[in-house]
């Protein structure tokens, strides 16, 4: 046996819950959601409670997020007890997280999580052009996403994130350069901004397809991403993973997490979990999932255990995802490899051809290789 | 057994005339093998060939059959179908008197047939004619006798008119076989001397050499000598291809049979040597046949630098049982160490292609087969090149000679013009036209081999919606305006992108080649630059576009080990792919440089 062990028991875990409910599907959405006409979310919320409770015994979690789906499409009450039970569980997190839609969080939702101890706020508003927001089939204007992040900061979030979508057929560089300059006009502290992308099955792809919509050129795509990079850092907000920004000290802990290759805990249907050196999922049916968790059942329908070389992989491809890179001596740590000396051939092609840095003693990608971080990250994937 | 009761012959033919299914029927009728075995086509008896329909290897079998109320014995040696191994029907024929020339009744001679006949005149063995299938509703007998007759100078009375399928007139055949071919000369009295016409070698016995004995008689135990080595060795066994190995006690004048010997080594057989007695040896060996000529190279490297010895010891496995094939080790400047292949031509190259994946799990990076060349050096030196990077500078360079074949076509008279045009591009140079009948006409070229090589047969073919056949055969070198295209990768040389064209179609191909090689090298993560240079001159550039974009935007918790599984595939994607300097080119981009096609 190596020396390596899986992420410590001891290590407390990021804690994940998903609510798999929107008000309707968008687009371009490839995730596992439900529209809530019709469903029964009550007792959803009661059997994501008890799935939660089976973790009472785990003593701590560094951090907690209620992503989705769309959290906020829950009605106040149950939404309200839901983040009651997870914050009182776990009074020490750090960071609390949840998910909102604009126009679903209205003043009363967002009071009640502000006096639950939420202290992160992510909004999706994706774009602030009224065509965009059409085409990608979200439901809320940009008036609704304007006012809706001034609320929350006037209630006293001071941790508030926005996603925004780019290369969005018919964008050029010049609507996107005032998308991010009307994001940047709200003073937030974190944003993630993604390449539009074409999920099979959803109904963007086949429009796509059918020829009805072009996707963005390439040229253009790659110069919008560049444009994010410097003009957030211009304004403060660097990147400090592939997508992902935010003023210093403002990065999202959860989502660090994941990128560490620490532990976490994901709770509902279609959630993921690495927890006790798995890697599961759990089943990606709301009625299933219900079934099961009220049968006393475990919700787990897919398990892994990433094996020695796999943890080594998983740990260098996350970790060099973000900014900071590879820690060698943290890498170690985690994983008992020498990273330099386990990607030896990988990082001397890359270094060589100026795709890899080192910088502080870190491993990173370089400027340069962002864009096309996946035909690097390919040679760290196995061994 | 007397010599006079002795038939030893070939059955040749185009492919898919019948060939197998004749020497089955014949099988069978001499109760040699039941019907039930003959379903299998027995002397086909590997897997490539089966499934590819071809006869590589030449072998043997004894049959017994009576005739006119005597027991004659008739040994069978089979020949390969395929021009690349003419060299291997050229020595099958070499231990026969006579030889069955086969053609199938519904679709007339074809180039094969003419280039088997041409064999078989030159071995000096007797030809009889036999056209098959004539119990198909096309069989047009008297036409093809015509044909046959026309082309060949058989007369068509003296044709045998067969179906190897149901077996109408084998029995017919088989009677003339033993009334009209020629028995072995009786030289049972002079010392012994035995042609080794072909060996195999077998992981129990060490090599198996088959032989046909021209004189004398060969006995177990007896000590033979090998006349080209002067090696000695002890019979530990003889036997006959019954056709499974039979042991018999001895095998005497005109007979055909194996010797197992204690060789351990299939390289101290040269096929075409002569077995003698060592303690009573023959003056004189028999006349042997020259060597194979390899006409066909190709540079093999491993994808990945660290299997060079595994891929070493792949071809030494492959190199066992095929002495035609040879490797040499080669260092690439720009893709490392590898290995020349010599091939008798492009099918025995795909062949080995084949056996090297199916039996081993390397990566191969493989460069696109080229032809030998002969350079004469400013001191008269003749060299041998089997790769344009081993072209001498141009200052120390006399004559550049090409190897020429004797390259004919039949085909439909409709597709003529077609095929013609096609032939004057690639140099061809019409010898003679030759009406088989009004329909069907044979032309004879002289054609530069590297022209035909490659895709020719299936332009012709494509041409002629199917009906063209060819074959050819080298008859010499010649001197022509030959030039190097040279192919520089983001502003290095890659010596094994390469080619020897002539010098009118350089400037054509370069331009047309480096559109083929922008296609197959995939976009990298920068742009990179090809040039196409001749004589040191940049004639022309192409750019293969960087790509912008290749990024997964979002990968949290749920993704991870969907992702993981992703980026693993598009490693693999890399593999198969050689390195030069930063830039990865696919095994398709060496191949496409031989791709004339617009
Ligand atoms: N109808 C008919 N088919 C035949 C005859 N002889 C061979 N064939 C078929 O022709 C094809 C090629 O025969 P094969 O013996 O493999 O040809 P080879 O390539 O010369 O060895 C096979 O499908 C045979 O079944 C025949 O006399 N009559
Ligand atoms: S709100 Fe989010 S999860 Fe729901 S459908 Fe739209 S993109 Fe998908
Ligand atoms: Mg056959």
């Amino acid at each position: 046996m190596s020396p390596h062990s899986a992420p410590s028991d001891d290590e407390a875990p990021g804690l994940y819950l998903h609510v798999p409910f929107c008000a309707s599907k968008c687009g371009y959405c490839g995730f596992y959601s439900q529209p809530t006409a019709g469903r029964d979310m009550h007792r959803l919320v009661t059997a994501l409670l008890t799935e939660v409770r089976r973790h009472h015994a785990t003593p701590a979690v560094r951090t907690i997020y209620i992503g989705g789906g769309s959290p906020t499409s829950l009605p106040v009450d149950l939404l309200a007890r839901l983040v009651e039970t997870v914050a009182s569980a776990w009074p020490d997190a750090r960071e609390f997280t949840v998910e909102c839609n604009p126009g679903q969080a209205g003043v009363e939702m967002l009071s009640v999580l502000a006096r639950c101890g939420v202290n992160r706020l992510s909004f999706g508003v994706q774009s602030f052009h009224a065509g965009e927001l059409e085409l990608l089939g979200r439901r809320h204007s940009v008036d609704d996403a304007l006012r809706s992040v001034r609320q929350a900061q006037d209630l006293g979030f001071a941790n508030v994130g926005i996603d925004l979508i780019f290369a969005v057929p018919g964008s050029t560089l010049d609507s996107w350069q005032q998308c991010l300059e009307s994001a940047l006009s709200l003073g937030i502290q974190h944003i993630s901004a993604y390449s539009l992308s074409f999920e099979p099955g959803t109904p963007l792809y086949e429009a796509r397809r059918l020829g009805r919509i072009d996707s963005v050129e390439e040229d253009t795509d790659r110069a919008m991403y560049e444009l994010a990079i410097d003009l957030l850092a211009a304004a403060g907000l660097a990147q400090y993973e592939i997508s992902n920004f935010a003023r210093e000290g403002f990065e999202c802990r959860h989502n660090m997490g994941c990128w560490e290759n620490r532990p976490y805990i994901g709770i509902g249907p279609s959630a993921a979990s690495y927890w006790l050196g798995e890697r599961t999922a759990n089943v990606a049916d709301i009625d299933a999932y219900i079934r099961r968790i009220e049968a006393g059942l475990t919700a787990t329908e897919q398990r892994q255990q990433p094996n020695h070389d796999d943890c080594i992989c998983e740990t260098a491809v996350l970790n060099l995802r973000t900014r900071r890179g590879v820690d060698p001596a943290d890498f170690q740590r985690r994983t008992g490899a020498d990273f330099r000396k386990v990607f030896a051939a990988s990082l001397h092609r890359h270094e060589r051809d100026g795709l890899v840095e080192t910088q502080a003693g870190r491993i990173r990608l370089a400027r340069r290789a962002l864009a096309v971080a996946d035909s690097v990250l390919c040679d760290f994937s196995s061994l | 057994m007397d010599t006079k009761y002795i038939r030893n012959f070939s059955i040749v033919a185009h492919i898919d005339h019948g060939k197998s299914t004749l020497a089955d029927r014949m099988l069978e009728l001499t109760g040699t093998i039941t019907a039930r075995e003959a379903k299998e086509q027995l002397l086909d008896d590997m897997d490539i060939e089966r499934e590819r329909g071809i006869t590589i290897k030449a072998s043997a079998v004894t049959m017994h059959y009576e005739y006119e109320g005597q027991t004659y014995m008739l040994n069978l040696i089979d020949t390969p179908g395929h021009v690349d191994f003419h060299y291997e029907v050229s020595r099958a024929l070499a231990a026969c008197e006579g030889a069955l020339l086969v053609v199938d009744a519904s679709q007339g001679v074809e180039a094969q047939t003419v280039a088997n006949a041409y064999l078989a005149v030159e071995t000096g063995v007797e030809i009889m004619g036999v056209i098959n299938k004539v119990d198909l509703p096309a069989a047009q007998p008297e036409v093809v006798a015509e044909e046959i007759e026309h082309v060949l100078g058989i007369r068509r009375n003296e044709c045998f008119a067969i179906s190897a399928k149901t077996g109408k007139g084998v029995r017919e055949l088989l009677d003339a076989i033993c009334e009209l071919l020629p028995a072995p000369a009786d030289r049972s009295s002079e010392p012994a001397r035995a042609l080794v016409f072909d060996s195999h070698s077998d992981p129990y016995r060490g090599v198996i050499c088959y032989v046909r004995v021209f004189s004398g008689k060969l006995r177990v135990r007896q000590r033979m000598r090998l006349m080209h080595t002067g090696r000695s060795y002890l019979i530990t066994e003889l036997g006959k291809f019954r056709p499974a190995m039979t042991p018999v006690e001895e095998l005497g004048t005109g007979e055909v049979g194996y010797i197992v010997a204690n060789i351990r080594d299939l390289a101290d057989v040269h096929v075409g040597d002569t077995v003698t007695d060592d303690a009573n040896p023959a003056q004189d060996p028999l006349k042997s046949y020259q060597p194979p000529m390899q006409m066909v190279f190709s540079d093999f490297y491993p994808g990945d630098n660290t299997e060079y010895s595994k891929l070493r010891a792949a071809f030494e496995k492959l190199a066992l049982n095929d002495a035609s094939f040879s490797f040499v080790p080669q260092n690439s400047p720009a893709l490392g160490f590898g290995f020349r292949c010599g091939f008798l031509g492009l099918l025995h190259m795909e062949i080995i292609q084949e056996r090297l994946e199916r039996e081993n799990d390397i990566d191969i990076v493989q460069t696109a087969p080229t032809v030998s060349y002969e350079v004469i050096m400013s001191d008269g030196q003749v060299r041998r090149i089997g790769s344009p990077s081993e072209l001498p500078d141009r200052t120390h360079i006399q004559e550049l000679r090409e190897p020429f074949v004797r390259l004919e076509i039949i085909t439909s008279t409709e597709s003529i013009g077609g095929i013609m045009k096609l032939a004057e591009a690639r140099r061809c140079k019409l010898v003679k036209t030759d009406y088989l009948n009004p329909t069907r006409v044979m032309m004879e070229y002289r054609a530069p081999l590297a022209e035909i090589v490659y895709d020719f047969y299936d332009q012709i073919k494509g041409i002629s919606r199917g009906y063209a056949t060819m074959d050819y055969e080298l008859t010499d070198f010649e001197a022509t305006n030959l030039v190097r295209i040279d192919i520089l990768v983001n502003g290095q040389p890659v010596d094994a992108l390469s080619i020897i064209v002539h010098r009118d179609n350089a400037e054509q191909r370069g331009r047309k080649l480096i559109l083929k090689l922008k296609k197959a090298i995939p976009r990298h993560q920068f742009e990179v630059p090809l040039q196409v240079a001749i004589g040191g001159k940049i004639i022309a550039r192409e750019t293969v576009k960087a790509y912008r974009k290749d990024v997964t935007a979002k990968l949290y918790g749920g993704d991870v080990t969907r992702k993981m599984k992703v980026l693993k595939k598009q490693k693999e994607g890399k593999r198969r792919m050689k390195s030069i300097g930063s830039v990865q080119i696919p095994q398709k981009a060496f191949m496409s440089i031989l791709d004339t096609s617009d």
